[in-house]
């Protein structure tokens, strides 16, 4: 079941535009956005940041972060990262609690978009997603989650499909194990 | 709009032969990709929920509203219940000047489109910029949108490039991707310097208190995120119980809406997040502009389950002739007709309402199982109780229609006159047509671009009287409702039918006193001649004792099933009748196939039909009555090969009276695609199960190619027996 989730998950979210690739672990994960991408880098603090000292891993490459508020980082940032939720195999979603500013805008604004995805959380459809989303939504909280399947896209002009409308032009998706099976945090 | 510049906006959007192309193209790719796009999944069933969500929804929408607000305003959320558009607009105006604001960045909404918000805005001087690519070049433009879901389909990236060049103040290529690269620069400083977001909402969510947004471009999320105030524009309509319901929707919206499995972005928005260090200021405004009228009208209140998919244009044949900017108003196609003729009265919607065809594709199409055509038939009613039917058509249908006698004397002039406008043709293509003047009733310039069909001299009721009925011990004995296109006009497909049952073991009768089935009239809006129709009829049937009744027309299937009954439901014992009638009605292939499993019993008889065939669909008979295998079915097993024309089903442009009395123009091209791509078969005969269809489509090829002939599945089933 898990792997054919996760083979069904790479599979939609590549149809839809996405890169994704598996990697050992978070040290890899960093090496590849450091490929990617020179910088500077919106990485909004999270539990799973914290836990996993993301930021210290990403600099330890020599990339650079942006540091203070993300509003100031220009109009177009060069890439953003944060953790997940939980994924949605069918349609090749990630599923993001972006109630803090700080995530929405390295979700919005950069060109490109890192994310990184713990296979157990892949839930196979929609459908899947309704006891996760209802959970995140108990009490009275503001909330902004985001489900995000691929880059920004346009058919506007000529009904020509066209990357890159308002939102990151790339995202890629980065598939680790052993992250956080719990779909309350990221 | 009146009548007379609707029929100018229509010549215009003819004239216009890119947009009918670019719609034919896109309706054609759509097509393909939804199917693969619902593989796998039971589109039926799903959109019956919805429906059914739907309609819970608005069994119990005041209190739903009331959950909505209560929970957005726990999670930090101003509500306002604005009762039409203007209130929503000045909430905003006096919310802007409270807060000294100046520009508002602001994504895709159509409630916003319906109250002319940016009008409104730029009135009280404030700035609003559309952020969604294609509302800003419409608002660059000056125009509104013609698709829903596309709203700048009807441009070219040759206007798109002068609209951006003039506001670079520099010349930009006619180029897609630098065009889209220069809107993601520009527009990005607008969010960044808005002092509010404005978005709209496909989903408000009673049980949780928030909105959601299903988006492509990731403008919303920008117009939500960076400006300090974030207002939503939304229709009361909008509301679901909760996520599971509105996740519902997400599964079926962007399949319907561009084939997607999920759009790049939903977003679910739940009061006043955090912003810049503090809180974002949310003002949710909740606008009715006549949707509870449009709750409490039992006929038409379907139409709110609508989740602006824009399926329902993308699938419809005037659309993909004229075009949004003339098939509809703000709302466009199908759902336009109706919402216009609501939200902007029925004098408006009026020559929109007069414009459809009655193919019943958005019916099919409509993820929300709203029956939209039916809708749409209703307003005709009420069209022609305002405003009349026009003299052409009061004299076809009031006056003549409704006697039987007159209008069966009328024919039989109109037979005798056409005498010398008729020519003889050796083939069956070439039968009987008018080269002018077919009846006194229809408009006299129209047959420059098709034949139209002549009366037969002699009628089927006539002919029926000498038909003698060799079949020792019958199997069963059947009625035959011939209707006036059987009657009058193709008698010979009657008679072959007659002799395909006789083969067969089947007797049939034919009772005299029967009628029109009186759809053309009700498609005019004339409810009181289909009534008396339908009685004229009824009668007919309850004399004679049959089991089933057949017919060759699946409009007039349509009408004895289904509208009899409708039609006399003020009168309970004429309902009563009407039922039993409606019962027992079936199109004749559908009868033979299923009934008498008669392509088993032709396969045995070891036929040879030969020939190679292509088969239309006619609207009425696959998405009215579901058949569609079975004529296939039987010209295979009666030694035809049955070559697939593209699109088989896509409306010949018939549309009953529409195609002579309303609008001749629109139905030529629809017409001529069809022409079109029974031609690419390299196929010589058409076959249809429809007479209607056979007027339009023999008609049209007896113009432009006179090779190929249409006739109908009994004929073809008779010749191969040789009867
Ligand atoms: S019935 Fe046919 S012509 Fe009329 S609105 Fe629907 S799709 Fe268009
Ligand atoms: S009426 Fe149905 S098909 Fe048309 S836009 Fe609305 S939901 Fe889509």
């Amino acid at each position: 079941m898990f792997e054919e989730l996760k083979s069904l998950y790479m599979e939609k979210a590549t149809l839809v535009g996405c890169e994704v690739v598996a990697l050992q672990d978070l040290k890899e994960a960093a090496k590849y956005i450091k490929e990617k991408t020179e910088g500077p880098l919106l990485v909004p603090d999270s539990t799973l940041c914290t836990r996993f000292g993301l930021k210290s891993l990403l600099q330890d490459t020599g990339v650079t972060l942006h540091e203070g508020s993300f509003r100031e980082a220009g109009h177009l940032p060069a890439g953003g990262v944060t953790f997940s939720n939980f994924a949605i195999g069918e349609s090749g979603t990630i599923v993001l609690d972006s109630t803090p500013e700080e995530v929405r805008l390295a979700t919005t604004i950069p060109e490109k978009y890192f994310v990184i995805v713990d296979p157990v959380t892949i839930v196979a459809d929609g459908l899947g997603a309704v006891e996760a989303m209802t959970a995140l939504h108990s009490g009275h909280e503001p909330r902004y989650v985001a489900y995000i399947s691929g880059p920004s896209r346009t058919a506007d002009i000529e009904r020509v499909l066209t990357i890159g409308a308002h939102g990151p032009r790339e995202v890629h998706v980065l598939l680790i194990e052993g992250i956080s099976s719990d779909f309350m945090e990221n | 709009m009146n009548d007379m510049s609707f029929k100018e906006n229509v010549e215009k959007a003819l004239a216009n032969t890119r947009l009918s192309e670019t719609l034919h193209t896109f309706g054609d790719g759509y097509l393909v990709a939804r199917e693969k796009a619902f593989a796998g999944l039971d589109f039926q069933a799903m959109r019956e929920e919805l429906g059914a969500i739907k309609d819970d929804v608005r069994v119990n929408r005041k209190a739903l509203l009331a959950e909505f607000i209560k929970n957005a305003e726990a999670a930090g959320s101003t509500v306002f219940i604005a009762k039409d558009t203007k209130e929503a607009n000045d909430y905003v105006a006096s919310l802007a000047r409270k807060k000294g604001a100046k520009t508002i960045a602001k994504s895709k909404s159509m409630v916003s489109e319906e109250a002319h918000f940016n009008r409104a805005m730029a009135a009280a001087g404030i700035e609003s910029v559309e952020t969604d690519l294609g509302e800003w070049i419409l608002q660059l433009a000056g125009q509104r949108p013609s698709h829903l879901v596309m709203p700048a389909i009807h441009l070219v990236k040759e206007e798109v490039s002068a609209l951006f060049s003039k506001d670079a103040g520099k010349t930009l290529a006619p180029e897609i991707k630098p065009l889209v690269e220069y809107s993601r620069k520009r527009l990005r400083d607008e969010y960044f310097r808005a002092d509010i977001g404005l978005t709209g909402a496909n989903f408000l969510v009673a049980n949780t208190g928030g909105i959601g947004l299903v988006t492509n471009e990731g403008n919303a999320r920008l117009c939500s995120t960076l400006p300090k105030v974030h207002v939503v524009f939304a229709g009361i309509h909008k509301l679901v119980r909760n996520m599971e319901d509105a996740i519902k929707i997400t599964r079926l919206l962007p399949r319907n809406a561009t084939a997607q499995l999920l759009t790049s972005y939903i977003t679910w928005i739940r009061g006043a997040v955090p912003c810049d260090g503090g809180t974002k200021e949310q003002h949710i405004v909740l606008i009715d502009g006549g949707r509870s009228t449009l709750y409490e009208s039992e006929a038409c209140r379907d139409a709110l389950r609508c989740i602006q998919c824009g399926a329902c244009a993308n699938v419809c044949p005037v659309y993909q002739t004229v075009g949004g900017h003339v098939f509809g108003s703000v709302y466009i196609s199908a759902i336009g007709v109706i919402l216009t003729a609501f939200y902007e009265g029925l004098e408006k919607a009026e020559p929109l309402v007069r414009a459809c065809i009655g193919c019943r594709s958005c019916s099919a199409v409509c993820p929300v199982n709203i029956d939209l055509e039916e809708i749409i038939l209703k307003l005709r009613h009420e069209v022609t109780e305002k405003y009349g039917m026009g003299t052409v058509k009061n004299v076809a249908f009031r006056a003549v229609m409704k006697n039987r006698n007159l209008f069966h004397t009328m024919i039989k002039a109109a037979s005798r006159l056409q005498g010398p406008v008729t020519q003889k043709g050796s083939s069956p293509s070439e039968r009987r047509v008018i080269r002018h003047l077919p009846m006194h009733f229809m408009e006299k310039d129209i047959t420059g671009w098709r034949d139209l069909p002549a009366i037969a001299p002699r009628s089927f009721r006539d002919l029926f009287k000498t038909l003698e009925q060799k079949v020792k011990n019958p199997i069963c004995t059947v009625g035959f409702f011939v209707g006036c296109g059987g009657d009058f006009v193709y008698p010979e497909v009657g008679v072959k039918m007659v002799k395909v049952l006789n083969r067969l073991g089947v007797k049939v009768v034919f009772p005299q006193g029967q009628n029109c089935c009186g759809i053309p009239a009700l498609y005019s809006g004339d409810t009181e001649t289909g009534k008396d129709l339908a009685r004229q009829s009824v009668k007919a049937f309850c004399d004679v004792d049959v089991d089933y009744i057949l017919s060759i027309c699946p409009t007039c299937t349509m009408g004895v099933r289904r509208d009899f009954a409708e039609r006399l439901k003020d009168e309970p014992e004429w309902a009563e009748k009407a039922k039993v009638i409606g019962a027992k009605v079936l199109d004749a292939s559908a009868f033979l196939e299923n009934v008498l499993h008669a392509s088993e019993k032709l396969k045995a008889m070891n036929l040879q039909g030969s020939e190679a065939v292509t088969y239309h669909d006619s609207c009425h008979l696959k998405r009215g009555s579901g058949v569609f295998a079975e004529p296939r079915a039987l010209l295979e097993s009666a030694g035809y090969t049955v070559k697939e024309m593209a699109n088989s089903d896509r409306c010949c442009g018939f549309g009953g009276t529409y195609s002579f009395l309303t609008h001749p123009q629109i139905s030529k091209q629809i017409t001529a695609d069809k022409v079109e791509n029974i031609r690419n078969t390299a196929v010589k005969t058409v076959a249809v199960d429809c007479p209607g269809c056979m007027m339009m489509i023999g008609g049209a090829l007896g113009k432009q190619d006179e090779t190929i002939r249409c006739v109908h599945t009994m004929e073809l089933l008779a010749d191969s027996f040789g009867v």
